[in-house]
């Protein structure tokens, strides 16, 4: 009923607030590297003992888990098509769940939350893949 | 019998709901953070610029000059003396806008957005 009727109030046209230049150069690599900083800083965290190199990895962590998100933003909104949800119709959970799962490794220290993040993105990189990102979207190697 | 005696309203309205097709539209991208948000859907007015130009300041809808179906949402950055117009996103190192597409014609602008009717958690007037 709700729905029905937020269709109905939906806009049919889009204003767009962009953004970027399209440069059109889209990579999950970018958010992975990102995770996998989380990721490290989590071990490195827990191995240390020197309470302000503690806090340096907290400040860290949360810079990096911010950027991780970004970049599965940018996937989100701006690489993948309503073509590609047709493909994969678990596209937006995916990313949605890849970027509370980010917000998540923001407030924890625990190296498992890092593991589901890389894990989510994964998927992400996996379906980039399956829609042809590598060749649309990445200069190829000059022979 | 809802549908009939709605319909001495809907008549008048269609023909300006055509004319004005443009009368809402939703936000995307972020340039406009935090005034707009992505997802934001908007009331536009077209009548707003018809009897005063937009001033700086003023948010406008207009179609992008590199590629004129794709509609911008965006606020007046100045106003020079031909009357045309410097755009610019609130957020703007995210913003695409006058910096990279040189300033628009104040007479394609195509309405003043001016309400907020989603999310119901910032419905109101916007500026």
């Amino acid at each position: 009923m709700l729905d029905r009727l937020l269709q109905k109030a939906a806009p049919r046209t889009v204003a767009h607030a962009h953004c970027d230049i399209p440069c059109g150069v889209y990579d999950p690599a970018q958010a992975r590297i990102e995770a996998e900083s989380c990721y490290k800083i989590i071990q490195k965290y827990h191995d240390s003992t020197d309470p302000i190199f503690q806090t340096r990895c907290l400040a860290v962590k949360e810079e990096r888990a911010e950027l991780t998100k970004h970049h599965i933003d940018v996937m989100w909104h701006d690489y993948f098509k309503p073509e590609h949800v047709e493909k994969f119709p678990d596209l937006h959970d995916v990313c949605w769940k890849a970027s509370k799962q980010a917000s998540q490794v923001k407030r924890t220290v625990d190296i498992a939350e890092a593991q589901k993040l890389l894990d989510l993105i994964d998927k992400i990189d996996d379906m980039w893949k399956a829609t042809g990102g590598p060749a649309a979207t990445r200069l190829q190697p000059s022979a | 019998v809802a549908l009939v005696a709605a319909w001495p309203l809907l008549g008048p309205r269609a023909t300006r709901l055509q004319r004005s097709w443009i009368a809402r539209v939703a936000v995307e991208g972020r340039s406009m953070e935090p005034a707009l948000e992505p997802g934001d859907w908007l009331l536009v007015d077209p009548d707003a610029y018809r009897d005063r130009a937009p001033r700086t300041g003023d948010l406008v809808l207009a179609p992008d000059p590199r590629e004129p179906e794709r509609l911008l949402i965006k606020r007046v950055a100045s106003v020079d003396d031909d009357g045309d117009l410097e755009l610019s996103g609130d957020a703007a190192e995210a913003s695409t806008d006058s910096r990279t597409f040189g300033a628009i014609d104040a007479a394609t602008v195509l309405g003043r957005p001016w309400f907020r009717y989603w999310p119901s958690s910032r419905f109101g007037r916007i500026g």
